[in-house]
């Protein structure tokens, strides 16, 4: 069944479509069809702006939405200001920020956090559920890094939660289109949507064949992507059998309106040495891949078009996650910044987590 | 005067071998992304290069065996004729698709070395005559489709080169509307020892060029006192993305001139289109051919006119 944005009449159009909110109508319909990712900004959330290695007592400068955070380390503790400590303080602090121009800030999963909204806000029942990173931190080095993407934050994450793109540009590394079965499933409530995308009999990850000894021709898969939509964090998680779990957090952090930061973290300490080393650096090539895609796709969504994308059955996860974005972006517009649903709830069974590998 | 672009102008916007079955090739028209490509009985096909399912480049994609254009994307498959979207990988239950599922589909004509484009899909194509000219190049200037002709008009030597010829300040006849094109004749000297052009009683050599008033496409010939024609070229600036033009030139060698000068013109490259324009030499280039240009211009392209230069109808030789 194909979707065409400007006929979906109800949430039945979109198939695979779990649960409702009760959007479907005109609303939702604009969000599909005027999408402008680069005007949307997310308040009152938490960003992962730096890996807990990269903070030192020397400041480093980060950004959400064009706004300073400098971010060091104090007796060891971490903290975040819009004011570099060396910067004569020519402008008040921002709104976001307390009197000295701290923002609130907190440490886990391997990363600082910093809040991007009303400080007296900030609350750590608002932190994304990361189930399969130690929640103290202290993945080795070899299993995070950073890439950039020149795009705006939420096109990065559509390019995400599409995973049928992996077949083409990502090939080389994850395998081809052809498998006996695909299916697509997404499940949401008003501050997260996870997609599951199972495959059976797919041909091979190419990087699984050379670097985890998969003699088998083909494999069943099952990949999980989750988005934190406020944090524009994102859970890749994918199951392979044959084959080893790949499980990554793939944070995409709107620096500014057309620029994305993806400080990664790829827990392969359960897979075999070769596995457990390479896959984490396929990064590198992956994020290349995706980029020469989104990269020119970005000025093509800038500017509001009435010329409507086309859509296929896979595209139930984007399009609602499209509406997903919109409706949190219309609450906020209202002044309504408040939380309707638990991020930080366990997603372990959600995104069907292998947890006895990951006890933490 | 209107947006050269909007009009029915056919472009050439790549040359014949330019355009292949085995790699799709991105060109712009304005502001226009097109990608070119051949299909699987050699036609060349033309779709806006926008997928329109998220927009991605086509040209990024690859050619099928069958002929149909893939985005690297996500896989959907385009046909070349109507844009019409033709599959959706791992979708082979769902092989019918709505009408609206298509990519924009723009007219193609390729003849005489040139693969013409028209922004306009139900645009007649012109009929052409022209033999593909040996000699090829494809130039990208950092100048405007306008700017780029006016320095044509003005000083040759600014945009193209002959080799072995030094275009002179003086002209045997002004631009002027012949059967719908521009048209003038510059003197030229061979290069070398020589009385500077100011002080020179004659001149050896000529330069004829026509142009069409809207796409720039300009047919040039060489000519000695003997009137022999030394050298054809056909070039094609486009106006392209961000200012710049794109240019697509065909050169080839008529009659031999005697002696050294004539055989330094059968060198190699003959003719050229520079990469780049001298903008210190530009700024100062006083303008004169292009002033009266824009006038006959601006009287050709008034509405009740247009029909006469007619889509880049074929350019005939000018009699002297
Ligand atoms: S953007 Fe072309 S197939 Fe998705
Ligand atoms: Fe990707």
């Amino acid at each position: 069944m194909l979707e065409v944005a400007d006929r979906l009449s109800d949430n039945e159009a979109l198939s695979g479509v779990a649960a409702s909110t009760g959007s479907g109508g005109p609303a939702a319909l604009n969000a599909i069809n005027h999408w402008v990712p680069h005007n949307l900004v997310m308040r009152d959330a938490w960003f992962p702006l730096a890996h807990a290695t990269g903070v030192g007592k020397k400041p480093v400068r980060r950004a959400i939405y064009s706004h300073p955070f400098f971010l060091w380390r104090e007796d060891g503790v971490a903290v975040a200001s819009e004011f570099h400590p060396n910067e004569k303080q020519s402008r008040a602090s921002s709104p976001f920020t307390d009197a000295r121009g701290r923002y609130p800030v907190m440490e886990r999963y391997g990363y600082v956090w910093g809040w991007f909204g009303q400080p007296e806000s900030a609350d750590p029942v608002h932190l994304p559920s990361l189930p399969f990173l130690p929640p103290n931190g202290g993945l080795p080095g070899h299993m995070i890094g950073t890439v950039r993407f020149d795009c705006s934050a939420p096109i990065s994450l559509e390019n995400l939660i599409d995973l049928t793109h992996a077949d083409f540009l990502h090939a080389n590394i994850t395998g081809d289109e052809k498998s006996e079965s695909e299916s697509i499933e997404t499940f949401f409530d008003s501050e997260s949507i996870t997609m599951v995308r199972t495959c059976t009999g797919k041909s091979v990850a190419p990087v699984m064949k050379f670097f985890s000894g998969i003699k088998q021709p083909t494999q069943n898969i099952r990949q999980v992507i989750r988005i934190y939509l406020r944090s524009h964090c994102a859970i890749a998680y994918g199951r392979f059998t044959p084959g080893d779990d790949v499980p990554l957090f793939h944070p995409c952090v709107p620096e500014t309106r057309d620029r994305t930061r993806l400080d990664y973290a790829m827990n392969t300490s359960h897979a075999g040495l070769l596995f457990r080393h390479v896959m984490p650096k396929a990064s590198y090539m992956v994020s290349r891949q995706d980029s020469s895609m989104t990269s020119p796709q970005s000025p093509r969504y800038m500017r509001d078009t009435n010329r409507k994308d086309l859509h296929s059955r896979f595209d139930a996860p984007g399009q609602r996650y499209r509406m997903l974005m919109m409706d949190i972006a219309n609450r906020q517009d209202a002044g309504d910044f408040a939380y309707r649903d638990d991020v930080s709830a366990d997603c372990s069974d959600l995104i069907g987590l292998r947890k006895e590998l990951f006890r933490y | 005067m209107p947006d050269a672009t909007q009009q029915e102008i056919w472009w050439a916007v790549a040359r014949s071998e330019e355009v292949t079955a085995r790699k799709p090739l991105a060109v712009d028209i304005g502001e226009q992304p097109v990608v070119l490509w051949r299909d699987a009985q050699g036609t060349a096909r033309a779709l806006e290069d926008r997928c329109p399912h998220r927009r991605a480049p086509l040209s990024l994609g690859c050619i099928r065996d069958n002929g149909w254009i893939q985005c690297g994307y996500h896989g959907w498959m385009y046909e070349g004729e109507t844009g019409r979207l033709k599959e959706i990988p791992n979708m082979k239950d769902q092989q019918k698709f709505p009408p609206v599922y298509r990519a924009q589909a723009f007219g193609v004509y390729e003849q005489g070395g040139m693969v013409r484009v028209c922004l306009d899909a139900k645009a007649t194509a012109p009929t052409l005559h022209d033999d593909p000219l040996t000699y090829v190049g494809t130039a990208h200037v950092s100048l405007g489709h306008q700017e780029y002709l006016d320095a044509l008009y003005d000083d040759p030597g600014l945009v193209i080169a002959i080799r072995g010829v030094s275009f002179t300040p003086y002209l045997m006849s002004e631009l002027r509307n012949q059967d719908g094109l521009l048209v003038m004749e510059r003197s030229c000297q061979w290069k070398g020892l020589h009385w500077p052009a100011p002080f020179s009683s004659d001149f050896p050599l000529t330069v004829l060029t026509q142009t069409h008033p809207v796409s720039g496409e300009t047919k040039l010939t060489l000519r000695d006192g003997e009137m022999n024609d030394l050298l054809h070229a056909v070039i094609a600036p486009v106006p392209a993305a961000r200012g710049v033009t794109a240019i697509r030139w065909r050169a080839a060698l008529g009659v031999r001139h005697p002696g050294l000068r004539g055989a330094a013109l059968r060198g190699l490259n003959p003719f050229s289109v520079r990469g780049t324009v001298d903008g210190a030499r530009l700024r100062v280039t006083r303008p004169s051919a292009s002033l009266h240009g824009e006038d006959l211009r601006n009287a050709m392209c008034a509405p009740e006119l247009t029909s006469e230069a007619g889509p880049l109808t074929p350019v005939e030789t000018v009699a002297a």
